[in-house]
């Protein structure tokens, strides 16, 4: 250390060695620095040697034995691209056939409620935040609260806002009853119809009306109205002995055994929607707008705190109240900034697994896709998840094709966001 | 009552010969400021909301048979979720340091990692050079945590920690599923976030200082170490801090590469459930039933994961006001 010391007063001798080491000290930085590009080149190069397969329709072999291309004309037919992989299901045991289609919608859409959530409320807090400082006690407080509330909600584990989109959303605090009560009531809804559903004598499948009824399965005990397969409207009768209905088969699918069992069916409509929101669709939407609303709010303010102040002013100078100045001046000005930061919040949303998973369970598939806000859907990142954790080896590239088309989505939102950036940055300045 | 207090909260800075909105206009704006207050109360709502529920809930598993949070807090064996019936064991530290070897491998990682690169963008990068580290560390920050745990798990461990392990000849080799992996992977995806937050911090001290280094006749070396760095060392320890806090509550790496076993060891080799690793591995399970044990051990866990994450950010925005005054 004394020696360190005597080198401080730079005498001539030393200088050369003290250089020498900064520039060592230059070179080794890069060297360290360097690692991040290395380690970002190993990943993509690891996910794309192991994706592409699945990904991309191995041309060359189809064309080396005629064999394979008689089996499967399609895949010479579409190009390079495996079509099925994008648009196919999630096949148990089958990686060569399982497909991303539901989770790409899956994901969408969740994406795009979680905007609609995010976007509003973020902006409007930041607007808040930005251009109303009350002076009123309680608001003020309120303000102060806000913020250093935000800053703190963005350090929270996202697997946190999970659990509370599973307690909020799907249970709802519990208050109203909810799977916790057997057997499961009916929660409160709209846009659903229950039935029962049961066998004729005549062997066809027709299905009544629940009205009020919420038990399943029932004994059927009287008649009912009742709707064949086409359509159509009968009353169905209920008789105690199959002598007693007629012998005509046709005649004898207007009756049915009494005492036969008849099970609840659902048939939702679009527009279903339901109190808990229950696993779905919607509960997961809302966690994620809560995930990154920390996020929104904080791109929000930077991007209001970037307009000029003389803008405001000049408004101001109009008579203009401060809404007014907010916005016809304020918002038009901060918008490519507010579109950027959403747009990057966005693609946070799109690539979180933890939460969703919380919310609305590690599905992989449905068998009738999305039919409303409130269907649960496989997305992206959990097929990933679930793919890469799979026993069954095959499902290692169908994972790592799903990364990539996982990490192309990315790029082409941080595309969009960096060039909405560019183009209107410049204008204010 | 919010109406009054913000049309009279412009008036100071508009101007005050007689320019004046008109009813309409002020009602609107009136309007418009209780929908803003609602938003900026979802916020809250959601701290609330967010502690509620894990006093609520977890209050639930301590309040059942045979819980105390004493042995919850101290115990050394966790089998909630992995034995039928009512005796399972409940100490948190199985999954407490799991989540601890991985925080520390990936600090390890990250921390210099990060320094050093932030160093090097903010006093020595030349243009070119920044063009490429800039958006390469970007990109890495934005990559879905999923997509790392899945390197880690198909990478890192089979083609990276196996072979060392064989060249180092341990006693047992690196398993499939190991603390090591999840912590490299965990501290890679810390090292953009440690890296910008420091330079922000390395950036933001005076060039004067820099200056007055060099007139002393200081090499880049030594204004570096001996000026910069110390000058914004408030700013860097909060970007540790809030790498740190991060790392802790990272889930899908553990969840894919650390496997699902708690143990209680300081063994990187072996597999260790996480905190958020068993949270997520019991939904997986779906097994979570509402009012089961299982159920409210979730919230236990998530609170004390809250607790943790939520002290170390708290302390590390601290840290940071403290620093941006001394030189505003």
């Amino acid at each position: 250390m004394s020696d360190d010391k005597t080198k401080y007063y730079s005498s001539p001798k030393n200088e050369s060695g003290r250089k020498v080491r900064s520039q060592l000290f230059a070179i080794v930085c890069l060297i360290i620095s360097s690692l991040a590009v290395v380690i970002l080149i190993t990943l993509l190069a690891t996910i794309i040697v192991k994706g592409k397969k699945t990904l991309i329709n191995d041309t060359a072999a189809v064309a080396e034995s005629t064999d394979s291309a008689s089996d499967d004309p399609d895949a010479q037919a579409k190009g390079p691209i495996n079509w099925n992989f994008l648009s196919g299901v999630h096949k148990e045991n089958n990686p060569e056939e399982s497909g991303i289609g539901q989770a790409i919608i899956g994901s969408a859409l969740i994406c795009f409620l979680c905007a609609l959530v995010a976007i509003p409320v973020g902006v409007g807090t930041a607007i808040f935040l930005e251009e109303f400082q009350p002076r009123n006690k309680i608001l003020r407080w309120i303000h102060g609260l806000v913020q250093l509330n935000i800053s703190n909600l963005a350090g929270v584990p996202s697997i946190v806002y999970g659990i509370l989109g599973l307690t909020a959303f799907v249970y709802l605090f519990n208050v109203l009853p909810s799977i916790k009560v057997e057997p499961t009531p009916i929660p409160w809804e709209v846009g659903a119809d229950h039935w029962y559903q049961t066998r004729t004598l005549g062997r066809s499948i027709v299905r009544f009306r629940a009205g009020d009824r919420t038990e399943t399965p029932i004994l059927l005990e009287k008649n009912e109205i009742c709707i064949d397969g086409d359509g159509n409207e009968f009353e169905l009768k209920i008789v105690d002995k199959r002598g007693d209905a007629p012998a005509d088969k046709e005649l004898r699918k207007g009756y049915a055994l009494k005492g036969r069992r008849a099970s609840m069916i659902k048939e939702n409509y679009p527009w279903y929607f339901r109190l808990p929101f229950g696993k779905s669709l919607l509960s997961a939407a809302l966690t994620l707008a809560l995930v990154i609303l920390p996020i929104v709010i904080i791109s929000s303010q930077e991007a209001i705190r970037g307009v000029p102040r003389s803008i405001r002013e000049a408004a101001f100078g109009m008579g203009a109240t401060r809404w007014q100045v907010v916005r016809k001046t304020v918002l038009p000005a901060a918008t490519p900034g507010i579109m950027t930061g959403a747009i990057l919040s966005m693609s946070r949303a799109i690539g979180e697994a933890a939460p969703v998973i919380a919310v609305m369970g590690s599905v992989l598939g449905t068998t009738r896709g999305v039919e409303s806000l409130m269907s649960q859907t496989p997305v992206l990142p959990v097929t990933i998840y679930r793919w890469a954790g799979d026993e069954n080896p095959g499902f290692e590239n169908a994972s790592s094709a799903a990364i990539i088309v996982l990490l192309i989505v990315l790029l082409i939102m941080n595309s969009v966001a960096i060039l909405i950036r560019n183009r209107f940055e410049k204008k204010l300045s | 009552m919010s109406s009054t207090s913000t049309s009279t909260s412009g008036s100071g800075e508009r101007p005050s010969y007689p320019v004046k909105s008109s009813a309409k206009s002020l009602r609107n704006q009136a309007i418009m400021v209780s929908l803003l207050v609602g938003c900026a109360l979802i916020t809250l709502l959601t701290t609330v909301g967010i502690i509620y529920m894990l006093i609520v809930e977890s209050s639930g598993f301590f309040s059942g048979e045979n819980i105390d949070l004493w042995t919850f807090l101290t115990g050394t064996e966790w089998s909630v979720g992995r034995t039928q019936g009512d005796t399972f064991d409940y100490g948190i530290w199985p999954l407490l340091s799991g989540t601890l070897r991985i925080t520390v491998i990936a600090m390890a990682l990250a921390l210099p990692l990060g320094l050093i690169t932030a160093i090097y963008l903010s006093e020595y990068a030349p243009k070119g050079v920044r063009a490429i580290l800039k958006p390469t560390l970007e990109i890495i920050a934005g990559i879905p945590t999923v997509v790392l745990g899945f390197f880690a798990v198909k990478f890192i461990t089979p083609n990276l920690l196996a072979p060392l392990g064989e060249i180092a000849q341990l006693g047992e080799n690196f398993r499939t599923f190991n603390a090591a992996a999840a912590g490299i992977a965990v501290g890679i995806l810390c090292i953009p976030l440690v890296a910008s937050l420091a330079e922000d911090a390395l950036r933001a001290v005076p060039r004067s200082l820099r200056e007055g280094a060099y007139g002393l006749g200081s090499t880049k070396l030594e204004t570096t170490i001996k000026v910069i760095v110390p000058a914004a060392l408030s700013g860097i320890v909060s970007a540790f801090l809030l790498a740190v806090a991060r790392a802790i509550g990272e889930t899908m790496v553990v969840a894919l590469a650390a496997g699902s076993s708690p143990n209680f060891t300081a063994d990187p080799r072996l597999p260790s459930q996480t905190m958020t690793g068993f949270i997520v591995h019991t939904f997986k399970s779906e097994s979570v039933v509402p009012g089961t044990v299982g159920y409210h051990s979730i919230y236990a866990v998530a609170a004390v994961l809250f607790l943790i994450t939520f002290v170390i950010t708290l302390v590390g925005q601290i840290v940071r006001m403290r620093y941006r005054e001394v030189y505003n």
